[in-house]
């Protein structure tokens, strides 16, 4: 009997990329190479009435809208945003043109002298100012059960409104991208999550078939969302630069341009209208999600969807009705980011029942458990929850290891304990997965296999756990299973490498093929496997009504916060999360716990530290000198365990994992901040500034 | 391509610098961010530049008469290694940036910078530091508050270079100090307060009070402070809100993309008060409760 | 200006504008691609190399500023028996997601173990605290300075 294939082994890139040799984009040495910078609006919203350009010396080149051969707009879920901007700029950052050439010194002098005369338009900068003037990108609507007649029957109605802030990805390897056109076929090598997408919208931009295009991934230095569509855009950029010039065209971003321009968390206002029968259960739900997309809509439509879809938590509230809008800003576009719209709405739920539970005077915890999905239940689109519910077990293991409740009696103020209660829906997003419909290749040479698919390893481990399913399952040693690089002429599209798919959705489909393989192991010496995605018969969705199962099963969690507030300065020191998971069965504990620690400090920054705010259109915090994420000085004991819950249709049973953690530690910490100083928590990130100011009025 | 010069000695380099228009750079952790212009792009340094990092003259740490001297050229790295330098100015020393960028700042640059969240400032000022400014034509010894005019302005003549700091060698019973960053680990400064002083008979004997990054320059009064010196420490926590609305006049914040001014001018106070209240009131007591112990 | 200096233990001589940063000095004019530029500003320790033996920001450094010195990346510190000790212990540890921070860790580990080869956490997380990572969280590479303390006894 082979050992669980849980326990861990030794990453794959871990040794090239402690030793250095590891090469990033920046890293990468292209024959004859010329690089672009990017001259961007310094306008909110305004027209452009001219360019004045300098001339240029030789082998110096501009590329604007004019240079692009195809379609000039960057190809996603709402393909509204310009490759370089035409008549109009609608946010500060904005490309207008590249300037390319040999020298970074001699491009910085041009654009330097490239005069943009602008004429100022009327905008909009904040969510309150859209939703006065209706500027509504995005506005969905779904409910369950009888929301009018249960608000008419209610004992009580209590409303509350939570706020939420950007969040900067940091990624620490900023965006960077290198065109090359040679035989007739657009090279495009870059640090992204999703190279799929960016072929997808290279083909619209040049004009061209996919087979006279290869976008090939590089060592990806972090990511978390921020590499997920905004690539496309820096694709097609240099694409065009590259066609022009007929020279390979490298840009890479610093730290600041890369704050500046590149897409962030949305900010969002969430409001709830509760109705409480006589036992002071919510019975019924009117929840109105507001989220700033900024100037394009780009996919906000989807990041909308998983938020209204995850805006009941792990709850079971028999009457909603939900609201979702995405509306329009002269601010820089929102976009991917690890949870993907969740953790605005988690957050907001936990803390809105926290709210109603100190309100009645009850433990929270208590009274969340009251509400909590059980297996068979509705989910809040009317599909069901098939599998076995083990939040009651999480919840018993979390507050054990955390002494949730002796810490809760025994509480002085400054000193504060919280929990949230939280779950991630597995995969896309309602049909999502039909639609894109992955593909994936094993291929056996000899005693080797070949692993084909085009997700990426950005840090995250895929590449170390894919391997591992596919030896375990066919059997055979894990060096013999070879990762095909990802690069779209050589690999299918077994989609992106998003919302915690690729271990239970790619994952899954390798497992299926190498069980085929290793059937027909002894057949030959070369075989080929393929598996195209097939969504599961039983589960049903409209994507028109928004009814059904929006995704295949769940993963679950559950968090403590300790917090102690300093009583003079406010500052907030996060002491230590507990923290309990289901996610199926862990494929590598290590990964796995990398990808929870990693998660957990990253929600407690958005939740703390990470202020992030615009002053009409501008940014406030534009470097890393004044946007502040957490540094190993910043970071709480976490104590982290597993709760193992095997998934029928993952492979050995995983389930989804990566955004999870992030979801489920930034209402634990508010809960514990509210605990602390015995106030509510409206929104985050929680300030000194804003926590003095709430404890003296409450004096 | 930007002129450098690498002088051996100190008398080299202020002949340079009587010479040309140049700016001095030590360690260049300020200057190099402030001049950077972005990804592999060197910074837009204007004036040639004048290397005195490395000067052996600057580097000197030693203790004259009572007094710690300190060439302008030591890193805060060997300042916190030191054994001559007091406890509570390592303190300060060990929340500054981080280490990588604490093995290259100087204490001169420091001072030089003159930003109002300059870290060493508010002890520099609280110990009346002097600095010693050098030209060919000799040298000025002036008190530190008297060579910072204003935010990133000092009276630094084009001719001279800061070549030292002298600090009195005292050290205080009671020390407090308190820096409020965005976060623990390398932060710029929202607030910092510093409260020293010694009591003695349960009289305050002397004292020094200093805030950083909530004006212009450090804030810190000789008059308030004379005031207070003489009196008992319970005298002083009764009469804690006058002192503080004495302070509240001179603490001017702004607001910026790090925190607020009302934070800022809030958090300055209740620091002050904990320093009375708390540290001072506390402490006075404890060495009481001490010295009785002595004599029984 | 003419700059003399010692990389990884060679001696070099090169011509360059003095204001040039040690960071571009080492990846455009040597090819040494360790260093990573993540900031540019000496906030997130991705381009640390040891000066005299001591981590420091090379975005921040001027190339007059390193006449005379010796010059360490990790191009030339992972010969030793102290990096291989750093890279099993990240290895076991899970210290490594994404990798562009890396170098800049195992340089800082390096620079905090030779002055201090037997840490406490605190005294760890103090001697990181000028490198970023947004991966890990941390804690896991706490855990891999901690490892390599302790199996390093005696290599620092």
């Amino acid at each position: 009997m082979k050992e669980s294939i849980s326990k861990p082994i030794q990453r794959v890139d871990g040794p090239a990329k402690i030793s250095g040799e590891a090469r990033y984009i920046g890293d990468m040495h292209f024959e004859n190479r010329l690089y672009a910078k990017t001259l961007r609006s310094t306008r909110a919203k305004a027209r452009i009435l001219s360019v004045k350009k300098p001339p240029l010396p030789r082998n110096y080149f501009i590329v604007g809208k004019d240079d692009v051969p195809g379609v000039n707009r960057m190809r996603t879920v709402v393909s509204d945003h310009p490759i370089f901007a035409e008549d109009t700029v609608e946010y500060i950052g904005q490309p207008i043109l590249l300037v390319v050439g040999p020298e970074r010194e001699k491009i910085y002098d041009i654009i330097t002298k490239i005069k943009v005369e602008y004429e100022d338009l009327p905008a909009l900068f904040t969510l309150e100012d859209a939703e006065k003037n209706s500027e509504v990108f995005t506005d969905y609507h779904y409910e369950k059960g009888e929301p009018q007649r249960a608000f008419g029957e209610a004992a009580t109605i209590v409303e509350d409104e939570f706020r939420t802030g950007y969040q900067e990805h940091v990624y620490l390897e900023p965006q960077g991208m290198t065109a090359e056109f040679r035989d007739d076929t657009m090279f495009v090598y870059g640090s992204m999550q999703c190279p799929f997408y960016a072929e997808g919208a290279l083909t619209e931009a040049l004009g061209w078939p996919a087979e006279r295009i290869r976008v090939i991934q590089t060592v990806t230095g972090g990511a978390f969302g921020g590499k997920e569509e905004f690539p496309s855009l820096t694709a097609c950029q240099v694409a065009v630069a590259a066609l022009k010039t007929g020279r390979p065209v490298t840009m890479i971003y610093d730290r600041d341009e890369d704050i500046i321009c590149s897409t962030k968390r949305h900010p969002s206002i969430v409001r709830y209208k509760a109705a409480l029968n006589r036992n002071q259960d919510i019975v019924a739900l009117e929840i109105d999600v507001l989220l700033d997309a900024g100037a394009y809509n780009g996919l906000s439509p989807v990041v909308l969807q998983r938020s209204m879809f995850s805006a009941t938590g792990v709850y079971n509230f028999p009457h909603l009705k939900v609201r979702g809008r995405n509306f329009m800003t002269n601010n820089v576009p929102s976009g991917a980011y690890r949870g993907f719209g969740a953790p605005q709405t988690i957050f907001g739920t936990e803390m809105m029942l926290h709210n109603i539970a100190l309100k009645l005077g009850i433990d929270p915890l208590e009274y969340k458990m009251r509400h909590a999905l059980k297996r068979g239940d509705p989910t809040c689109t009317g599909g069901k929850i098939r599998d076995i519910v083990k939040l009651p077990e999480i919840v018993k293991r979390v507050t054990q290891m955390s002494g949730y409740h002796d810490k809760r009696k025994n509480g002085q103020k400054y000193h504060g304990i919280g929990i949230s209660l939280f779950l991630h829906g597995c995969g896309f997003t309602g049909n999502g997965e039909q639609t894109i419909g992955s593909k994936i290749i094993l291929k056996k040479e000899g005693e080797k296999v070949i692993l084909k698919v085009s997700s990426t390893e950005m840090g995250q481990g895929a590449e170390t756990v894919l391997r591992k399913i596919v030896a375990y399952t066919v059997d055979i040693p894990f060096e013999n299973v070879i990762y095909e690089s990802v690069d779209t002429g050589k690999v299918p599209d077994s989609g992106p490498t998003v919302a915690s798919r690729t271990t239970m959705i790619v994952g899954g489909l390798l497992q299926q093929a190498g069980l085929e393989l290793k059937d027909r192991w002894h057949e030959a010496d070369k075989i080929e496997v393929t598996r195209t995605y097939r969504h599961p018969d039983y589960i049903d969705w409209n994507n028109d009504t928004f009814q059904g199962d929006a995704y295949p099963t769940y993963s679950w969690g559950a968090n403590v916060a300790e917090v102690e507030i300093d009583p003079v300065t406010y500052e907030i020191d996060v002491k230590k999360i507990s923290a309990v998971y289901d996610v199926g069965l862990p494929i590598d504990e290590t990964a796995l716990r990398g990808q929870m620690q990693g998660g957990i400090v990253q929600g407690i920054g958005w939740a703390t530290i990470e202020v992030m705010k615009t002053d009409e259109g501008r940014l406030i915090q534009k470097n890393l000198t004044d946007y502040k994420v957490p540094t190993s000085m910043d970071v709480p004991e976490v104590e982290c365990d597993f709760i193992n819950n095997p998934y029928e249709f993952g492979p050995f049973g995983a389930k989804c994992a990566g955004e999870l953690p992030f979801v489920g530690s930034p209402p634990a910490v508010a809960a514990a901040v509210s605990n602390a100083l015995g106030v509510p928590i409206r929104s985050i990130p929680i300030t000194p500034e804003m926590l003095m100011e709430m404890d003296s009025d409450e004096n | 391509m930007v002129k450098g010069f690498r002088p051996e000695t100190l008398k080299e380099a202020l002949k340079l610098r009587a010479q040309y228009d140049c700016l001095p750079i030590a360690g260049g952790t300020d200057l190099m961010v402030q001049k950077a212009r972005g990804f592999a792009l060197k910074p837009d340094f204007r004036k040639p530049l004048l290397f005195i990092g490395h000067l052996p003259e600057l580097q000197r740490l030693e203790v004259i008469n009572r007094q710690i001297h300190i060439g302008a050229g030591v890193i805060l790295t060997d300042l916190l290694n030191s054994e001559t330098i007091p406890d509570i100015f390592k303190e300060i020393l060990a929340l500054m940036a981080s280490p990588p960028s604490r093995n290259l700042a100087s204490i001169g640059g420091n001072i030089c910078n003159a930003s109002p969240a300059g870290d060493t400032l508010p002890y520099l000022y609280a110990m009346d530091a002097q600095v010693v400014l050098q030209s060919t034509d000799g040298e000025r010894i002036i008190p530190i508050a008297g060579f910072i005019t204003g935010p990133k302005q000092t009276d630094l003549k084009n001719s001279e270079l800061l070549t030292k700091i002298i600090i009195p060698q005292t050290e205080f019973d009671i020390n407090m100090y308190r820096k409020i960053g965005q976060r623990k680990g390398m932060s710029l400064t929202k607030a910092a307060f510093l409260g020293m002083a010694n009591v003695a008979d349960g009289k305050i004997q002397d004292i020094r009070i200093a805030f950083g990054s909530v004006a212009q320059t450090v804030v810190r009064s000789g008059k308030i402070e004379q005031s207070i010196v003489g009196k008992s420490t319970k005298d002083i926590v009764k009469n804690i809100s006058e002192i503080s609305r004495q302070y509240a006049a001179l603490i001017r914040p702004i607001d910026d993309a790090r925190s607020s001014a009302a934070y800022r001018k809030k958090v300055s106070l209740r620091l002050l008060e904990e320093f009375f209240v708390s540290n001072l009131a506390k402490v006075s007591n404890l060495r009481k409760a001490q010295s009785k112990g002595d004599i029984e | 200006m003419k700059i003399e200096f010692t990389l990884n233990n060679e001696f070099k001589s090169i011509n360059v504008d003095p204001a040039q940063r040690l960071l571009d000095l080492l990846r455009e004019d040597f090819g040494l691609t360790s260093v990573k530029e993540g900031c540019g500003e000496g906030e997130c320790g991705a381009c640390i190399v040891l000066m005299d033996g001591r981590a420091v920001n090379s975005c921040l450094i001027p190339a007059g500023n390193i006449i005379g010195k010796s010059i360490v990346t990790l191009e030339g510190f992972r010969k030793t028996a102290r990096y291989k000790m750093i890279e099993k212990c990240f290895l076991d540890a899970g210290s490594v997601q994404c990798g562009f921070c890396t170098p800049g860790f195992v340089m800082a580990t390096e620079s905090l173990l030779n002055e201090n080869p037997h840490p406490t956490d605190e005294e760890i997380k103090a001697g990181l605290s000028g490198n970023l990572c947004r991966c890990t969280g941390y804690n896991m590479i706490i855990d891999g300075v901690k490892l390599a303390a302790k199996r390093g006894n005696g290599l620092w």
